[in-house]
């Protein structure tokens, strides 16, 4: 297996909507500034993955063809990925394994969402009327969560709170909330209980690029000064959405899928090896249900590490420094952005949002009825553990 | 003999239109085509980059035709209402004076004796113009532009969204099994298929396979499950406005798990149970279509099953089991 890493990364500034540019101009947008980061141009590229959620949300069907000409991948293969909410952090998985499979050199991940252009209550519910929505689709697991776990109801909250703060340090995130608070969240309607609007993720348009190259192309941009982010484990199960004895809390694809990617990284004791991690979190809630799903804290435990501070930027486990889901959610790139925001802690370049020393992280992405996992982890090293 | 149920759902989507093709979608609106220069040639219409390699173009936009030449073409016998035009008419790809490649439209020849490639044609506008392609309701055979009906001056304001409604008809074949189930439920009965490897049901008949053990289930699988079960967990969802949205109030959809098995049936309606006074552990019973009335053959997430509309409280105690909400599934 040829090693591979990321060398370059780009995002757009994300909004409700982006009525300035077209779906072409907004992925553009976010691959040309990651070209630029890698100090490439589209010539440099051999392949292109694109990834976003299903056609029904903007209407475009194909859209990786459609996009083909925009993304410079005239002449080159060229890949659509989807698997659902998780599709993002696929999209970096799939990239990533052309690489290491010695089949192409460097490639071009992106993933993007328009999400004014539809309506995701509306493709969430297959066109009908009355949609649940993710919201109405997570809230019993959330519920179970809270029952079993015995968490007080202001870890939603803090969570809620800790991930807006975290927005304000990043200029690329859409919800920028300077007067968010546990009183502001408490207050906010309840939209799918137990989940407030506060604790919910908002509709953005946005996209995500990532440059992924082999060794030699990860050497020369250190030698050059510009850090890369060492691929050292990359992993993605999945489990049928319903069956009887099925638990969504605690789903079993999110628990090899972590196991998985902690044994090819080289990591048995993940919560003190890793530095940080961008988990995806849409509900706020989701923050302890994946601490405790992904090995991260005991179960019944997670709630406890946001109790206190420690998955805050300082704390001893930071998770979501850029946001997260909560702060910026162009669904299809949702994923892409926590693999690309992991990539960049390691790399020493997320500015304002930095993890002092961060060398080795986690990025997550899920979909569906808790039912896909996709999981990557980055470090400034390619043998950080000796 | 399989079974299939139609189903169309529309959507009004929009398009941001960026900076090159909302000129062009403005320009149309006064009766001028754009192409962008692309080093020496000239894009019809006009694209943000060079469709060979992905470079930004610098947004040199000039104005070609309106004649042009068609290089190209099939005709169209029997135009279908997605058609641009209500007779039959050619497709065809026309290189505008001044383009570097054709533009492809249609025209408005008559006959298919009449097109030929080197026909020279101009547009044919709409006398009324929004900033949209179908400004140019065709071509026509000559050298001269013409306006449908009168002329109404465009407002100059730039075209930067465009409406773009789509509507897909699709069919999904339904299985007899499921259509037993529903069947069932005529007669106030609920049924499933039973996995024989891991003994665990499915209720209903739409899914003939266990999704554990990858095993097929067949007629063999059906059996009758109870119509009485215990609330285990709930939504109440605040509803959105979205096109084809048909919920206005809170509404509640509930998990069930019925008596004697290991069966939840999944976001389900309530009947007579009001959103304020849902709770873990309530009992509840099947509530059922009057005999005859019409049902909704449209399975799905959150949707009745047949005549079972949904769950009401039977009025015995709760169950208090801290683990019930955990059956989710």
């Amino acid at each position: 297996m040829i090693p591979c890493a990321v060398v370059g990364v780009g995002q757009t500034h994300h909004k409700s909507r982006r009525r300035d540019v077209s779906f072409g101009g907004l992925v553009r947008e976010a691959v040309f500034r990651a070209l630029d980061d890698a100090r490439m141009t589209m010539a440099d590229i051999d392949a292109v993955v694109l990834g976003k959620a299903p056609d029904l949300f903007e209407g475009v069907m194909k859209p990786e063809l459609y996009l083909s000409d925009a993304l410079g991948a005239v002449g080159k293969p060229m890949f659509r990925v989807h698997t659902a909410g998780s599709v993002g952090g696929t999209t970096g998985l799939v990239a990533a394994s052309h690489v290491r499979a010695g089949k192409h050199r460097t490639v071009l991940a992106v993933a993007f969402e328009k999400q004014s252009e539809g309506n995701a209550q509306f493709a969430l519910g297959s066109g009908r009327g009355a949609s649940l929505g993710a919201g109405g689709s997570f809230a019993p697991f959330v519920r179970a969560y809270i029952q079993r776990s015995g968490a007080p109801e202001h870890i939603g909250w803090t969570v809620a709170v800790k991930d807006r703060l975290n927005a304000l340090k990043n200029p690329y995130a859409h919800l920028k909330i300077e007067d968010i608070s546990i009183e502001k969240v408490r207050n906010s309607p309840m939209m799918w209980d137990p989940i407030r609007y506060l604790e919910s993720c908002p509709s953005s348009d946005g996209a995500c690029a990532v440059v992924i190259t082999d060794a030699d192309g990860a050497q020369a941009a250190t030698a050059a000064g510009r850090p890369p982010a060492w691929i050292l484990g990359m992993s993605s199960r999945s489990e049928a959405g319903s069956f009887p004895g099925r638990d969504p809390v605690r789903p079993r694809a999110g628990l090899q899928c972590a196991e998985d990617v902690y044994q090819e990284a080289g990591i048995t004791n993940p919560r003190e090896q890793i530095d940080m991690a961008e988990l995806y979190v849409p509900f706020s809630w989701h923050e302890p249900i994946w601490l405790e799903a992904h090995h991260l804290a005991d179960e019944g435990e997670g709630w406890k590490m946001i109790d206190d501070g420690q998955t805050e930027i300082g704390g001893s486990f930071p998770v979501n420094c850029s946001g997260g889901v909560l702060s910026t959610n162009p669904i299809g790139a949702s994923g892409l952005l926590r693999f690309a925001e992991a990539a960049n802690q390691v790399r020493g370049a997320a500015g304002d949002h930095q993890v002092d020393g961060a060398q080795v992280a986690l990025a997550m992405a899920y979909g569906a009825q808790s039912q896909y996992f996709s999981m990557w982890i980055v470090a400034n090293r390619l043998q950080p553990f000796g | 003999m399989t079974r299939f149920v139609e189903s169309t759902i529309t959507f009004p989507y929009k398009r941001s239109l960026g900076p090159v093709t909302g000129a062009f979608m403005t320009a149309l609106a006064e009766k001028r085509i754009l192409g962008i220069r692309n080093g020496a040639a000239v894009l019809v219409p006009p694209m943000e980059w060079d469709p060979a390699s992905g470079a930004e173009l610098a947004a040199d936009l000039v104005e070609v035709g309106p004649a042009g030449t068609v290089e190209s073409w099939t005709w169209v016998p029997v135009p279908t209402e997605q058609h641009p035009l209500e007779k039959p008419f050619a497709f065809a790809f026309i290189r505008l004076d001044g383009a570097s490649c054709p533009l492809l439209h249609a025209v408005d020849a008559g006959s298919p004796a009449a097109v030929f490639e080197g026909l020279r044609v101009a547009p044919r506008w709409r006398g009324r113009r929004v900033g949209h392609i179908t400004d140019i309701q065709c071509f026509v055979p000559g050298e001269t532009s013409e306006v449908d009906g009168p002329d109404v001056e465009s407002t100059g304001q730039p075209v930067e969204l465009m409406d773009y409604t789509a509507s897909v008809t699709y069919s999904t074949p339904v299985l007899a099994m499921a259509d037993r189930a529903v069947a069932a439920t005529r007669e106030q009965r609920l049924t499933g298929l039973r996995c024989p490897a891991c003994e665990r049901v499915y209720f209903g008949g739409d899914r003939p396979y266990c999704p554990v053990d990858a095993v097929e289930l067949g007629p063999d699988a059906e059996i009758d499950l109870p119509s009485t079960g215990t609330l285990t967990n709930f939504i109440v969802v605040e509803p959105v406005r979205y096109p084809g949205q048909t919920a206005t109030e809170p509404f509640a959809r509930v998990f069930v798990l019925l008596d004697d098995s290991d069966v939840v049936l999944t976001y389900q309606p309530v009947i007579d149970l009001p959103v304020d006074e849902i709770r873990v552990g309530i009992r509840v019973t099947a509530g059922w279509a009057p005999i005859d009335a019409p049902v909704d053959n449209v399975s799905g997430i959150g949707r009745p099953l047949g005549s079972l509309l949904g769950w009401t409280p039977s009025g015995e105690p709760d169950v208090n089991d801290p683990d019930l909400v955990n059956r989710i599934y």
